[in-house]
């Protein structure tokens, strides 16, 4: 039963995927501005480090990475998964989804999983280019670093994907999506690191940026590349990822019951 | 149509759009309070980095928060009075623009008013904060004659936006999928124009000041009202880029429009 289970939610992934491929247009509009975005970004700080070798403890060599490495979490589970879900619960096409055998969060998260490898890939060919025309990478020397920097990306996709779907269960209570997704990618972007290093933040902000589930989206993974946590500090980030990652899920799982009733409630 | 005229039709057909957006007063909240709060981190962003460093290439904290609120307050003017123009590719695709084209009112002013994007007030209002904030405390030598100035680069400014909208939006007549997010790329190259476009190489300063000139929203005001002397003039260019945005635009929406053929059903 189990492995059947697993065939099942493979293919689901599989056609997200497909799905993804046969809209790309879209995609590769969406990644255009994304260039855009980072072009932007990356020659704002371009401008700031102008005259200055460090600004908050970061060189400019490590600010070009932590920007790479930004875009590429950010970039890994983007739009498709948070239009995807609120999308089936404001067309009333869930009450199809309650019918199917199938847990309705393992589905979009196997999902979420299929497009994110589209976009991965994606985002990975842009950094590329990029890092090609820019020096100064600051490359991580040891292998281990990357393995490391890989279970923490996959980390960063579980516990992002918890915040999305919290974020898009919410739109049983609204009729639109559009304000919740924006606060959503507001306050990730905020308190993940996305926006500055945490370390730029005034201490009490920084402490408390640290205790929330954001920052394991984009704070735990630029650490690990860049080498500022240790290999016992990177594990224990890991772990807290996953600690985040589980809680957020079982979140996920308490208020999609609850969710639902109020659906029957409404009548369908 | 005399401009009295126009005016008129506008309101009456604004006023029923409004009706429609109170209907579901709950979203009508949360937008308006996520566009505010996505604008406000970027202040926290420009924040955090001033409480750092003095100055971005000799731009101090107030000069840059001006150029950066005032692509989100245009934002904000656009969304709020001519938001139609994002819900022109649904016109065209399921060939909703007919009913428009048999009424004896110009077609541009009821795109205009197919919408109305509420979340332009929190971009209006934190944009409008944030904008005066920087003036009030951005070493400004106030005289009638600049104060004159600025409210004309602010009218400029407005035109511009909506006037790239208009164009970016009629691709719709050419590229004829659901989900064309040219017009979107295009809105999203006035990212550039939030910081001072010294920071840019040539080309993209070329763009943001010629094709889409986005930087007369943010840039050039700038360097007027901070008197940025090595700048000193170019703002004269803003009505000039204002009035020629406005005429292309208008220019490839009637093309688009000549080349609209409804839908098949």
């Amino acid at each position: 039963m189990p492995i059947a289970r697993l065939k099942m939610y493979r293919s689901i992934a599989n056609r997200s995927l497909q799905n993804v491929l046969a809209y790309r247009n879209s995609y590769v509009i969406n990644f255009l501005a994304g260039t855009i975005n980072l072009l932007a970004i990356y020659f704002l700080w371009k401008g700031i480090y102008s005259g200055r070798t460090e600004v908050g403890g970061y060189t400019w060599d490590q600010m070009k990475t932590y920007l790479l490495i930004t875009y590429l979490a950010n970039s890994v589970l983007s739009w498709y998964s948070e239009t995807a879900i609120s999308g089936k619960i404001l067309d009333g096409s869930v009450a199809v989804d309650l019918l199917k055998p199938i847990d309705f969060q393992s589905a979009r998260f196997a999902e979420t999983l299929g497009s994110s490898l589209f976009e991965g890939a994606q985002s990975l060919i842009l950094i590329t280019v990029f890092a090609l025309c820019i020096t100064g990478i600051a490359f991580p020397g040891s292998a281990h670093v990357y393995v490391l920097f890989i279970i923490s990306l996959l980390g960063a996709v579980l516990v992002k994907f918890g915040i999305v779907y919290l974020a898009a269960l919410v739109c049983f209570w609204s009729t639109g999506s559009m304000g919740i997704v924006w606060t959503r990618i507001a306050l990730t972007n905020l308190l993940s690191g996305a926006l500055v290093p945490l370390v730029f933040f005034p201490d009490w902000l920084e402490r408390l940026a640290l205790m929330l589930p954001f920052q394991s989206i984009i704070h735990t993974p630029t650490m690990i590349f860049l080498e500022q946590a240790g290999t016992w500090e990177s594990l224990r980030l890991i772990g807290l990822q996953w600690f985040w990652g589980i809680l957020l899920w079982l979140a996920g799982k308490a208020m999609w019951s609850w969710a639902v009733r109020q659906v029957t409630i409404h009548g369908g | 149509m005399s401009l009295g005229r126009m005016f008129y039709l506008y309101r009456r057909l604004y006023v029923q759009q409004l009706k429609a957006i109170l209907e579901y007063n709950k979203d009508f909240y949360i937008l308006m309070c996520s566009a505010a709060l996505t604008q406000v981190l970027g202040f926290i962003f420009l924040w955090v980095i001033y409480d750092r460093i003095p100055d971005i290439n000799g731009w101090q904290f107030w000069e840059v928060t001006f150029m950066y609120a005032m692509i989100f307050l245009t934002e904000g003017v656009a969304s709020l009075f001519f938001e139609g123009t994002w819900r022109m590719s649904r016109l065209v695709n399921f060939g909703e623009m007919d009913r428009y084209l048999l009424r004896p009112v110009p077609v541009v002013l009821q795109v205009f008013c197919t919408g109305i994007g509420i979340n332009g007030l929190g971009n209006l209002l934190i944009g409008g904060v944030i904008v005066w904030q920087s003036l009030a405390r951005g070493h400004v030598d106030w005289t009638a004659g600049k104060a004159a100035v600025v409210v004309l680069l602010l009218v400029t400014a407005v035109i511009i936006r909506v006037a790239i909208n208009l164009a970016g939006n009629s691709a719709a007549f050419w590229i004829r999928n659901a989900g064309n997010a040219f017009p979107l790329m295009v809105h999203n190259l006035a990212d550039l124009a939030k910081y001072p476009i010294t920071l840019f190489p040539q080309a993209i300063r070329i763009l943001i000041s010629t094709v889409l000139p986005y930087a007369f929203i943010s840039f050039f005001p700038a360097t007027y009202i901070f008197g940025k002397s090595e700048w000193s003039g170019w703002w004269m260019l803003a009505p000039v880029a204002a009035a020629g945005m406005a005429l292309a635009s208008y220019g490839i929406f009637r093309f688009g429009l000549s080349r609209y053929e409804s839908t098949g059903n």
